[in-house]
């Protein structure tokens, strides 16, 4: 019995990464030039945006509610950071890009506190009004950085290698190592995940939602700003229809790594390997020629079936329930998606 | 008066903009004008009220947009290969039924929470209707496709006919049907709801059915206004469905629904955006303001419910 809870909760951990592995073993032999190091720079360098906003928004589904504005958010703040660099170079696109980030996440939260609007809808909202807002700064054309500013500190970080390590990389994974720590080593991380998994208990416990939300949303924002800064430096441009569709992408790595979306359960390292996952999956997908419709399909059916086995490893982990199952029994159903 | 506003509270809003609209601008109160912002209304009601049950029942369909695109394409690839246009539709309802029908079967049977189920069938099925169309728009010139949106019966623009029709038919399934009734149930709480013998998974995987079917529908009457089909289209149009819902008074976590309201939520959309090309704002302003109101919607409701939260009674915390 103990066994067998163990290697569950060590599934909810490390189960995508091992997929992850065991995806990493057979692609050298579906795509030889894999592990090129031009390729496998390329890989995290792409994966760097959507793995940072993809740790922040691990927060915001930890606590039970997810941001939809984030794709809103990815252009406005672009699109700032570079009228931002056009007016003052690398440091006020730097600071554009943050403080854009942190005014798009204070919006949503206090939407969200304030007037009691709750969080699908308010960020379903200020998705349109991001978007809208980027849309109007860019009505003469889409922003793009110039091309004679290819020496500027600020362009560099999306081209420049340490080590041979890709920059964006390694921006990301120290996002990822502080927000481990802020989840897993402080107070306010065991907030998220306590106010997650039942905000009523949490209030008895003397949890203030509302600071918890405005904190977990501005924590969003400033991953937004963050990723900003490794996003419009490798595409040099943007407009209001920049990274549409991202919002869903972000979640579908959160979900995929093994956050639940009732709130209350976390892992970034699965985050983590859920956003490479997704970035070798679409590599190899690419460098195989396969047509991006077809690359549409493939990742759904991946996002599907890592669902359905952890949809089922939920319905089987009571005590006896395969059991009850096999014999024509029913068995309870996974709770709602909240 | 007053029961009649707190029945339909968005009437108040919609006569405000109507009238704010009269004043400012010439043209909008032309009956052409009106005929151009009900029919507009009327396309997005239907999709609206299938979305309707699936929000009342305190789940979403993202794939949605997805079905209008595929279906569209559907439709016309199978005109342009030869088949009669009713066939045509036929199938393009058909392939929207087997797209709901996969999203409910995903959803009860592997257990895949709803949100993910629908998103990755988002993704997969506008990667078939991208790969069917091979990426090129499927133009058709067929006659009977057209009337979907063109035709008149009786002089009314069919668009309408249809809505009503539907809003008809949704208000009675809702409201007068052990299946709205069960719908209902299950989203106020489902658990509840199946320990009383409901059969929870089968309402659940019809719901979706619908959802695939009326997005079909709403593929059709694309298609039949631009008489193309093209795997590009629709995208995002989940979220236009969902708003009009949510904008009409359907609980965000289910238990409540209000046919009307979805109906009512269509046209108060529809003006505005109407309203705003009638004053020649760029659309980047009319995303503003859709957004806008989906938040003021959902901020008047939050502030009701915290007020009736300061009542001795214990009132436990619905929304999160």
């Amino acid at each position: 019995m103990k066994s067998s809870t163990s290697l569950g909760s060590l599934w909810d951990t490390w189960g995508i990464t091992a997929i992850l592995v065991l995806l990493l073993a057979v692609a050298p032999v579906l795509t030889p030039d894999f592990f090129s190091l031009d390729n496998a720079q390329s890989v995290l360098r792409e994966s760097a945006y959507l793995g940072i906003v993809a740790a922040g928004m691990t927060f915001a589904v930890a606590s039970g509610a997810f941001d939809l504005s984030v794709g809103g958010q990815l252009a406005l703040c672009s699109v700032v950071s570079l009228i931002g660099f056009a007016a003052g170079g690398t440091v006020l696109a730097i600071v554009a890009a943050l403080a854009t980030g942190l005014a798009c996440g204070l919006l949503n939260a206090s939407l969200i506190t304030r007037l009691s609007v709750p969080p699908f809808v308010a960020t379903l909202g200020t998705l349109f009004v991001f978007r809208g807002l980027s849309y109007i700064l860019t009505q003469d054309g889409p922003k793009t950085l110039p091309y004679d500013q290819i020496g500027s500190p600020f362009v560099k970080i999306g081209g420049l290698n340490v080590a041979g390590v890709p920059v964006p990389f390694v921006i990301m994974v120290g996002v990822f190592a502080a927000a481990w720590l802020l989840l897993r080593r402080t107070a306010t991380g065991r907030r998220v995940l306590a106010y997650g998994s039942s905000p009523e208990a949490a209030r008895f416990c003397g949890i203030s939602a509302n600071r918890l939300r405005l904190f977990v949303f501005a924590l969003v924002g400033v991953s937004v700003g963050i990723a900003t800064l490794t996003y419009i430096t490798r595409v040099w441009t943007a407009d209001g229809s920049a990274q549409d569709g991202f919002e869903l992408k972000v979640i579908a790595a959160v979900v995929l790594g093994g956050t639940s979306l009732k709130g209350g359960k976390a892992t970034l390292i699965g985050t983590f390997s859920a956003v490479l996952l997704i970035s070798v999956l679409n590599d190899m997908l690419v460098s195989e020629g396969v047509p991006s419709a077809y690359q549409r399909i493939v990742l759904g059916g991946v996002l599907i079936v890592a669902l359905t086995i952890d949809g089922l490893r939920t319905r089987f982990a009571a005590p006896g329930s395969l059991r009850r199952a096999l014999s024509g029994g029913r068995t309870p159903q996974p709770g709602p998606a909240r | 008066m007053t029961a009649v506003l707190r029945r339909a509270p968005l009437l108040l809003p919609l006569l405000g903009t109507v009238v704010v609209l009269a004043v400012a601008t010439d043209s909008f109160l032309t009956g052409a004008n009106i005929e151009n912002v009900l029919v507009a209304a009327a396309i997005v009601a239907v999709p609206g009220l299938a979305m309707t049950f699936c929000l009342a029942m305190g789940e979403f369909d993202l794939s949605i947009g997805s079905t209008v695109s595929l279906a569209g394409v559907v439709c016309c690839s199978a005109i342009i290969a030869g088949q009669p246009a009713p066939v045509a539709m036929g199938i393009a309802l058909l392939v929207g039924a087997a797209i709901g029908l996969a999203n409910g079967l995903v959803i009860t049977k592997l257990g895949v929470t709803p949100f993910i189920a629908t998103l990755a069938t988002l993704v997969i099925v506008r990667g078939l209707s991208l790969a069917y169309s091979g990426g090129h728009d499927q133009i058709v010139s067929s006659a009977a496709l057209k009337y979907l949106v063109g035709g008149r019966p009786l002089g009314v623009p069919m668009p309408i006919v249809l809505a009503v029709v539907a809003t008809a038919a949704g208000w009675w399934a809702m409201n007068r049907t052990r299946f709205g009734r069960w719908v209902c149930a299950i989203g106020s709480n489902r658990e509840a709801a199946r320990v009383s013998g409901l059969p929870v998974d089968r309402v659940r995987i019809a719901v979706y059915v619908l959802v695939g079917v009326a997005g079909a529908g709403w593929g059709l009457l694309i298609s039949s206004q631009l008489q193309k089909g093209n795997g590009q289209l629709g995208m995002g149009f989940e979220l236009d469905a969902i708003t009009v819902v949510v904008i009409g008074g359907t609980a965000l976590l289910g238990g409540r629904a209000s046919i009307v309201g979805t109906v009512l939520g269509a046209v108060l959309i529809e003006t505005i955006r109407n309203g705003l090309n009638l004053l020649n704002t760029p659309p980047a302003y009319q995303r503003i303001s859709v957004g806008l109101l989906l938040i003021a919607a959902l901020a008047i409701r939050g502030i009701r419910r915290a007020e009736a939260r300061t009542l001795p009674v214990p009132v436990p915390e619905a929304a999160r």
